[in-house]
């Protein structure tokens, strides 16, 4: 009976890391590949026979697509975008903030279908939007320009982004600031004081994202922008699909991932936390 | 007695009083849409200006050179995209491969999901990893999967032949049906650990009583599988199917690195047919149209999750 038992448990136990195996190689052997793409000689590639742990690593693949005049603009689309996200998330914060107060605090009329709007935006295909905005740019004359990117990215990241603060909002017990007022704070103390400090976590929290989302797009700058000056590194990703060596290709993609995917690893607990917030809407 | 007229003073009093509060009320109200105000701006002026611009100019044939409408064309956009047979395709394949990305991604985040839920060594490390694909952006998703398939050097071709299961190396991304599931792939990887974190969080929240009073009944673990925990998780995965398929009619990043649309259009969805039409045939009325039909499709397919939901709820309150 306990030999019975004792079978059985090793036979669940094998059965789960059996299934943990499968899961970490389905799961994470693609982006090892493509790390060990990167820092491999191309002739040790184009061989045919399956190496996965590497006998040789080199770094010529990331100081071929960093060094300027690369037919892949990364390092230029790099700084770009750097720019690009740093502006996007605070434009989106300074706006979002204030919105996600209001909704979350006032008395605004119609706040409910606001809201709902906002939500139900992300249901929509992005061309539908994207034709108009290119007429509309190139009309102004700012196709071609970083603010196009910046304008058009915080109209896609805004909703989400009062969303994310109206929920911190939301947690905050509405007794603290009444308690303030009653001790003689102006609103504005009330805000300053009170709600900012203890929303930090929130703020922080969409500033990431907007960082984050602004740097992975990739048909808004495809379409918006044409000269090399300006492409961003996700658009320098897409030139790097055609007629390069596979090697700085896997480089050019791990540069490319490698800010977004550090943002995500320090942040986790947070980023976790705000995306499991939906699961009580 | 109880009718004496209020001294006028009082009354004027409470009018004043009556008066300030809604003063305050409208202060307030003002207050509110002067804060949501710039947002809401930028918001309307990137949503709903263009989705209504779209419109219009489904109805209509445009100048690109002029930037103006050169003169409305009633239906004419919608029936050629109907007389189209390409557009046809692309509008059955967008539905195949919403309903084939979501349908996969949400069996496999629910069993990934299930075996983390489980205690065993080593379980965080895996959490991260099966996290890890949520960062990666799509273009680069489908550059990694573009090097997991590619022709010469990817290592599926280089497994499949060492294992023996292929005799020569394929090329995955020439043939239309094999690179529209390549890019499936790509998108089913991705999508998997939003789903499985709410997975999750669904499991960990389960009441475990349940599953202990039917363990002490004689439940195996296959009848508790099916009679309870499935049941009891369907109400967290048919919001999550939903937003999945959304999200992969949406695709566009990944086709447009994996194949271009090709080989011969056989991998164009309704998205990518809409830029297409819009920036490289540079038709922005029948590209609109596109767009417009797209919005349909996505549309009634929410409403038909939307009454499987309402189905589902109805038939497990009866039970």
């Amino acid at each position: 009976m306990i030999f019975r038992r004792r079978r059985k448990a090793i036979f669940r136990a094998s059965a789960i890391y059996l299934a943990a195996a499968v899961v970490l190689l389905v799961m994470a052997f693609p982006l090892y590949a493509l790390v060990l793409t990167s820092v491999q000689p191309e002739n040790l590639m184009r061989s045919r026979d399956l190496q996965v742990i590497p006998s040789q690593i080199i770094f010529d693949h990331y100081q071929a697509v960093l060094a300027p005049g690369h037919i892949v603009p990364l390092r230029q689309g790099m700084l770009n975008s750097l720019l690009v996200s740093l502006c996007t998330a605070a434009f989106c914060v300074l706006l979002a903030l204030p919105a996600a107060y209001a909704l979350a605090r006032l008395r605004v009329p119609g706040s409910k279908a606001i809201l709902g709007v906002l939500v139900s935006v992300y249901f929509l295909p992005t061309t539908l939007f994207l034709i108009p905005m290119f007429v509309v740019f190139v009309g102004w004359g700012l196709d071609d320009t970083i603010l196009s990117l910046v304008l058009t990215y915080s109209g896609f990241i805004l909703p989400f982004q009062i969303w994310i603060l109206k929920t911190f909002i939301d947690r905050l017990p509405v007794e603290l600031e009444e308690a303030a007022r009653i001790d003689g704070c102006t609103p504005g103390q009330i805000v300053r004081l009170i709600v900012l400090p203890l929303i930090r976590p929130g703020i922080l929290a969409g500033f990431v994202f907007a960082f984050i989302l602004s740097w992975i797009e990739f048909l808004t700058p495809l379409i918006f922008t044409n000269s090399l000056k300006i492409s961003t590194v996700a658009l320098g990703m897409f030139r790097s699909t055609i007629d390069i060596q596979i090697g700085q290709q896997a480089a050019a993609a791990v540069l490319t991932l490698l800010p977004v995917a550090l943002v995500m690893i320090v942040f986790q607990r947070l980023v976790t936390q705000v995306m499991l917030a939906g699961a009580d809407k | 007695m109880g009718n004496a007229p209020l001294p006028a003073t009082v009354r004027a009093l409470a009018g004043n009083q009556v008066e300030t509060v809604s003063m305050k009320r409208r202060g307030e109200q003002m207050l509110g849409l002067l804060m949501a105000g710039p947002a809401l701006l930028v918001v309307l002026g990137i949503y709903l200006y263009p989705a209504v611009f779209t419109l219009v100019l489904s109805f209509a044939d445009y100048d690109l050179v002029r930037l103006s409408i050169k003169r409305f064309v009633g239906f004419a956009n919608f029936s050629s995209l109907a007389g189209n047979p390409a557009f046809v395709q692309a509008t059955l394949r967008t539905i195949y491969f919403g309903l084939l990305v979501s349908a996969v991604t949400t069996v496999l985040a629910f069993l990934i999901a299930l075996l983390l839920d489980q205690k065993f060594y080593g379980r965080g490390l895996l959490r991260v990893f099966v996290v890890l694909p949520w960062a990666v952006p799509p273009v680069v998703a489908g550059v990694l999967w573009g090097q997991m398939f590619h022709a010469d050097v990817g290592f599926v071709n280089a497994m499949l032949f060492q294992l023996g299961l292929i005799d020569s190396y394929r090329i995955w991304l020439g043939d239309a049906w094999t690179a529209l599931h390549v890019i499936a792939i790509a998108e089913i990887w991705k999508a998997i650990p939003f789903m499985v974190l709410f997975f999750l969080a669904g499991l960990q929240s389960l009441p475990q009583q349940v599953f202990e009073a039917a363990a002490v009944d004689g439940a195996t673990a296959t009848e508790r599988f099916r009679y309870i925990l499935v049941p009891l998780m369907t109400p967290v995965a048919i919001p999550l199917m939903l937003i999945q398929f959304v999200w992969a009619m949406k695709a566009f990043d990944t086709i447009f690195v994996l194949t271009r649309g090709g080989p011969a259009g056989g991998t164009t969805t309704l998205n990518y047919f809409v830029y297409q039409e819009a920036f490289q045939s540079f038709n922005l009325g029948r590209a609109s149209a596109a767009a417009y039909i797209l919005l349909l499709v996505t549309l009634l397919t929410v409403a038909v999750f939307a009454f499987i939901r309402i189905y589902v709820d109805r038939k497990w309150r009866r039970a």
